[in-house]
């Protein structure tokens, strides 16, 4: 299926992944392409290494859900372009969701010492501590957990909540950290940070233990 | 700015003309959300002609193979509000439209951006879309 435009380029109105000979690699959907530049609306750029990830991991990521846009329109000039190809046709390795833990009968969990499940990020329990401020309601505290079955099979859940029953709970200074018992299974050993950069803000996940990071649940904007 | 409504009814209309339910306020796209039970359909519609002209027969195509408990669609640049609703439900992936979403008793299962729709023709869309609807919704 050809363009919609025959007065464009080929790729017009394709999203396309651009690499460069630099360290820049770009995302964005293809306005036009010429010998002096390739044009991209609702674009997105990643430098290699950026957030830890390399820019193969970047075009991965971006292959399951898309890219936050960072620029309206961008010429790259052609004298960097190194490729240009279809997101489309990236195939992004599938994230399996974990398989529950058999515990057998005789090994009932033990109990965890809370403060080694998780850690905030100065910059995290900054924020949590000015959006509970913000909403002013007795005993709120950050719950975080994990849900199966979502678009990628696992992703991370993080919402302002009370204590309910059952919950571990993590005391952070002056606010609680929640967490269901099933939920500490996957988030031992995680950070969570508050980052803000050319890309946004927004908390993010570190988790030591994961071979692979999703797109979907790493980082929730607000 | 929104296209003149004389230009995208027919756009419209070729989806809700295959069944699928509009949905052009927050409050109708809170409804539709809050229903958990069977398997949803959301589709996010779209003028641009590289993408959506695809996706819509495509998705009509695929109707006609899978009968999800209920499918509805939201107009991107035209019912903002509904739109904006509806991504509200998926805050941690980038806005795309056209683009398509699978839900599962109230859970995304499976997103089809719009990368994956732009360029291809719909009976590909559509396979591709039968495929992803009975791994994800059907068979779990």
């Amino acid at each position: 299926m050809g363009t919609f435009h025959s007065d464009k380029s080929v790729l017009h109105g394709i999203t396309v992944v651009v690499n460069t000979n630099g360290p820049k690699v770009y995302v964005g959907r293809c306005d036009d392409e010429d010998d002096v530049a390739v044009i991209l609306k609702d674009a997105d750029v990643h430098e290699d290494g950026q957030n830890g990830k390399s820019k193969a991991q970047y075009v991965e990521r971006a292959a399951k859900f898309g890219v936050w846009k960072k620029f309206d329109h961008i010429a790259i000039p052609r004298s960097e372009v190194t490729s240009i190809s279809r997101l489309g046709d990236v195939k992004p390795e599938p994230v399996k969701a974990p398989e529950p833990p058999k515990v057998l009968a005789a090994e009932a969990p033990k109990p965890a010492d809370p403060k080694t499940i998780i850690a905030l990020t100065e910059n995290a329990q900054v924020e949590v501590r000015r959006l509970i401020a913000e909403q002013n309601k007795p005993g709120l505290g950050l719950r975080l957990g994990v849900k199966g079955g979502g678009c990628s099979g696992f992703s991370y859940k993080l919402e302002f909540d009370q204590k309910k029953e059952g919950d571990i709970v993590i005391p952070v200074t002056d606010f609680n950290v929640y967490l269901d018992r099933k939920s500490t299974i996957y988030l031992r050993g995680i950070s969570l940070d508050f980052q803000t950069g050319l890309q946004g803000k927004g908390f993010v996940f570190n988790n030591p233990n994961a071979t692979n990071t999703c797109g979907c649940g790493e980082s929730f904007s607000v | 700015m929104p296209y003149p409504e004389e230009l995208v009814r027919p756009m419209r209309l070729e989806l809700t003309s295959a069944g699928v339910k509009e949905l052009k306020t927050a409050a109708e796209v809170d409804t539709f959300m809050a229903e958990k039970t069977g398997t949803a359909v959301l589709i996010v519609n779209s003028v641009c002609g590289c993408a959506a002209g695809g996706a819509r027969p495509g998705i009509k195509l695929a109707l006609q193979s899978i009968k999800p408990t209920r499918v509805a669609t939201v107009f991107a640049g035209q019912d903002t509000e509904a739109v904006a609703k509806v991504r509200s439900y998926m805050s941690d992936i980038p806005p795309s439209s056209p683009s398509i979403a699978v839900f599962k008793d109230g859970e995304l299962v499976h997103f089809v951006p719009r990368h994956m729709i732009e360029g291809r023709d719909p009976k590909t869309i559509a396979s591709e879309l039968v495929k992803a609807f009975e791994a994800n919704a059907v068979a779990k």
